[in-house]
């Protein structure tokens, strides 16, 4: 572990890396932009000149590994006048729309000018170089003018998918990136180079213009789209989701996430919300009901048929805690053994690959969750053994969770069709779903529980990876999460149900469940913890 | 003027022909360096001081000696032909006319190298010599000089001939690699150096066509009689494009150490119509300008240019008479840098523009006298914070102009 000297002050730096990751590890900042810490290196920037003691020149603090005993100055005049120089040249030719522009709160050209800058423009708008404006690339906006060239989205392309659809044009100061011909990108992980953009040059067709930065709070969470479980972070405002960002996680998704992940909040916008209990009256009319009346009818019905007619079908879109106590409610307290999750070959699907960058082919978030839980039944079979079993009367009342995935394909199992046909199917059925469908109509009861984005839980990604995703915005109605529902129906049913938030029913889970042992709530928050095989 | 050790049947006719250049001793060197140990061939051009003549002046010797032995990856040479210097123009005279000496050359490195394949890498201004270099190399082929088994000898090399697009930075050695393989012309981060991973990531070593060519005759007479030409640290000959206000423009091979002005007064025929030397910028546009006063006991060498504050450069002389606007010449230089900048590195890319733009308006009339301070400033920024010297090459010009031809510039500017 090399020692140096950084700000005169003796640090340590793991073997290999380069200044300014060790000073990133030591909370010093050495500004930059094309340096990222997934992309391979470029040092074409110069922000991140430092002073190396024995080196005659400025050096890159990017390009320059730490070796013992060196000494760095990232703050002293030669080194700030350097930087000074640099973010000058960055600007002279930019248009200095930062009131148009969606960068604005997050842009590196605005954050570093106020430290490092407050010049004032030494260049007549007359000779500025002129590039085009808001080239439409599809899923972004390419603003030639308000870009600095540091190549995050070329070496993105270029490195992570390998597909290369960005390049530079042009040499010196009208040297420009772009697409050939200007073709829009047909790439399904496109919306990184926005993100990673550090200045306004790519934004997100999706966001822009719907919100100032500055107005948005933001929540780590987990991606809901696939077994990947990408780590990200909501932006939210007054309750509407505004976009999704990567969060990074070596372990899991670097700094990347795919399209599909990025924009599958809008899935959550689409349809009617349910936002009541509905409880089918004498007449088979659904009718409003309090949560404590439905807790109570649902109870009471299922322990009428009895258990050997009850089967169980979770969602692997739920929780690891609303799936433990759906088992504790339908299985413990029950007896009931027909418990499953499968509406495809989710179990099978769950580490399958769709490519070599992040996608998987099972889009559920908590397939392998459900599996450490033992919820894929044998007996049952599925979905589809759930419809013979109702259809052969060996069932006769179910309970069935209904999350519409967030990422669907053309192709895919119609999962709902075999939904609906399995609550006809059914005797007596009860529903937990977040978006109103019109076969719930034949549901004998209806229960409105949160989505994703709405509530506190962990997922188990395909690795076995516990992460938790924290809720970012609040349900309307009298909607509740999802593992709330089970703590209540395990309540009136007069078992013991103490647990006053999913970090309850988490540690639960680690006492009794093989797989999660061990695992301390913390660990769940980044970069995860690995349950047992 | 000395020996001429490249330039000697220059204007023989035929001489670009095998046989012509056979006729003056052609490709005897070869024969008696591959009966040579290849370190023993390294030691003897370590031993003539022989410096990179494409403008850095690097010990060609010690280059060589820098390339690892035992990497288990073949070793390249490759010729950097790219000369687009403004000002110079001593390789397009050795390519037309000269080229099996350069054959030669090539084929002695790649012997001393252990280096099977080599490239020309030829600035693509160049097109009309593409057909009379690949006529030299067919012609060696035949003979048996390239190929399988060079005269004979258990030793194999082929060389071809590389056109680039047009770069300037494509002589920069690093560019010139990321050209050849296909890519941008983009400067490589150093290190790794060429010599250790350079083009396809195998050890590289990338001279010069001035350099490779003046091997056969150092073969040939010895490291001895070179090195006993020249200066203490600058031996052997150097070839100077010279070129504006003199009487005979050409390309000369002086002996290093030659006396600046008796090359103007002798060689290049003075200066016409018996007008005042104003300046001279000795080594290529990128090296800072002499005033005439200056040149006085300035030598024609390494040391003493540099003493004088400027660099022998790439040989590119440029003499100016007192008809001259400094501020034009210098807008014209910054707008070859600007044109050339790839755009990579930001002080570069914006720097070299700004200026450029600045300049502009100062000889069109709109310039303020804070626009030279603006200048220096810009060269400050732009000075040694890039990844190849690009930067740098604008940096000298602006900032000798700009400082010691100040008053001439302030009298263009209108506040």
């Amino acid at each position: 572990m090399p020692k140096f000297i950084l700000n005169d002050q003796e640090v340590e730096a793991q073997p290999g890396q380069t200044i300014i990751q060790a000073a990133q590890d030591h909370g010093v900042e050495i500004p930059h932009y094309c340096y990222h810490a997934d992309l391979p290196i470029d040092g074409n920037c110069r922000m991140c000149l430092v002073e190396v003691e024995k080196m005659p020149k400025l050096t890159p603090a990017c390009t320059t590994v730490v070796s013992e005993g060196m000494v760095v100055r990232s703050a002293n005049e030669r080194v700030k006048t350097a930087v000074r120089g640099v973010l000058e040249f960055l600007l002279i030719n930019h248009p200095v729309d930062c009131p148009v522009c969606d960068q604005a709160g997050e842009c590196r050209l605005q954050d570093y000018y106020m430290v490092y800058g407050l010049h004032t423009s030494e260049i007549p708008q007359s000779l500025k170089v002129r590039k085009s404006k808001a080239v439409d690339l599809g899923p972004v906006m390419l603003d030639q003018e308000r870009c600095v060239e540091c190549s995050r989205c070329i070496r993105f392309f270029e490195n992570v998918t390998k597909t290369g659809e960005l390049q530079f044009f042009g040499r010196g100061d009208h040297v420009r990136i772009g697409t050939i011909g200007n073709q829009p990108l047909d790439n399904p992980y496109s919306g990184n180079v926005a993100e990673i953009c550090p200045v306004g040059a790519l934004t997100d067709h999706d966001f822009r213009f719907k919100a100032r930065v500055w107005f948005l709070h933001s929540t780590d969470s987990v991606c809901g789209g696939c077994s990947t479980g990408c780590n990200m972070r909501i932006d939210h405002r007054d309750g509407t989701v505004f976009r999704l960002q990567a969060r990074r996680n070596v372990e899991v998704n670097r700094s990347w996430l795919c399209d599909e992940g990025r924009y599958s909040f809008h899935e959550l916008e689409k349809g009617e919300r349910l936002l009541y209990p509905l409880v089918k009256n004498g007449n088979g009319a659904p009718a409003q009901a309090t949560w404590d009346a439905a807790a109570r009818s649902v109870d009471v019905r299922l322990k009428e048929i009895g258990a050997n007619a009850i089967l169980g079908l979770a969602s692997p879109s739920a929780t690891n805690e609303a799936l433990f106590l759906f088992k504790q409610y339908l299985g413990e307290q029950l007896g009931a053994t027909l418990l499953d999750f499968r509406t495809d070959s989710e179990d099978r699907r769950v580490t399958e690959e769709e490519d070599d960058v992040l996608r998987h082919r099972d889009k559920h978030p908590n397939t392998m969750g459900a599996l450490k839980l033992n919820l894929a039944s044998a007996e049952l079979g599925g979905i589809d053994g759930a419809i013979r079993a109702a259809r052969e009367g060996r069932a006769r009342a179910g309970v069935i969770i209904y999350f519409k995935p967030l990422v669907r394909r053309e192709g895919d199992v119609d999962a709902e069709a075999k939904i609906a046909e399995l609550v006809r199917s059914l005797e007596y059925s009860v529903v937990l779903a977040s978006h109103h469908a019109d076969w719930q109509q034949q549901a004998s009861v209806v229960l409105p529980v949160a989505a994703w984005s709405e509530e506190d839980g962990s997922y188990t990604n395909y690795q076995g990876r516990v992460q938790l995703a924290a809720k970012a915005t609040e349900p309307g109605g009298d909607i509740l999460p999802l593992w709330e529902v089970f703590a209540m129906l395990l309540h009136v049913s007069g078992a013991e149900s103490r647990w006053m938030t999913p970090d309850d029913v988490f540690a639960t889970m680690a006492e009794r469940v093989e797989a999660f042992q061990g695992i301390q709530l913390e660990q769940r928050r980044w970069p995860g913890a690995l349950a047992t095989a | 003027m000395g020996i001429q050790t490249l330039l000697e049947h220059i204007n023989t006719p035929g001489y670009e022909t095998l046989e012509g250049y056979r006729k003056y001793g052609g490709y005897t060197a070869l024969e008696k360096a591959l009966q040579m140990e290849p370190t023993a061939l390294i030691d003897e051009v370590k031993a003539s001081g022989l410096r990179g003549r494409g403008g850095a002046g690097f010990p060609t010797g010690m280059k060589w000696s820098f390339v690892p032995r035992n990497s288990g990856k073949p070793t390249y040479l490759l010729c950097n032909a790219d000369e687009s210097e403004p000002g110079t123009f001593k390789d397009r005279l050795l390519l037309e006319r000269n080229p099996h000496a350069l054959i030669e050359g090539m084929a002695i490195a790649a012997y001393a190298l252990d280096c099977h394949l080599s490239y020309i890498y030829m600035r693509g201004e160049f097109g009309f010599l593409v057909e009379p270099i690949n006529r030299a190399l067919a012609e060696a082929r035949a003979a048996g000089l390239l190929g399988p088994s060079v005269m004979g000898k258990d030793f194999a090399l082929d060389i071809y001939l590389h056109l680039g697009q047009g770069a300037y930075i494509c002589g920069e050695e690093t560019s010139l690699i990321e050209s050849l393989e296909g890519y941008r012309g983009y400067p490589r981060i150093k290190p790794p150096f060429p010599a250790v991973s350079g083009f396809l990531a195998s050890p590289t070593v990338v001279n010069n066509v001035e350099t490779l060519a003046a091997l056969p005759w150092i073969i040939n007479n010895g490291a001895a009689a070179y090195a006993a030409v020249g200066t203490e640290k600058s031996k052997g000959t150097k070839l100077f494009s010279a070129s504006g206000h003199i009487n005979k423009p050409g390309v000369y091979e002086v002996d290093l150490g030659y006396p600046l002005l008796d090359f103007i007064n002798n060689e290049c025929g003075g200066i016409p119509n018996g007008r005042k030397l104003k300046a001279v910028i000795p080594g290529g546009s990128s090296v800072p300008v002499l005033k005439a006063e200056e040149c006085e006991g300035v030598l024609l060498d390494y040391e003493s240019l540099a003493k004088a504050g400027t660099m022998l450069g790439s040989g590119g002389f440029i003499v100016f008479d007192d008809t001259v606007s400094m501020p034009e010449v210098l807008t014209v230089i910054a707008d070859f840098y600007a044109h050339e900048s790839c755009g990579q590195c930001t002080p570069c890319r914006e720097g070299t523009g700004w200026a450029a733009k600045i300049l502009h308006n100062l000889v069109g009339g709109k310039g303020r006298k804070s626009d030279l301070d603006l200048l220096l400033k810009i060269a400050d920024n732009m000075e040694g914070k890039t990844i190849c010297p690009l930067a740098d090459a604008d940096v000298m010009p602006i900032r000798s102009f700009v400082t010691k031809y100040r008053d001439e510039f302030e009298a263009l500017c209108v506040s």
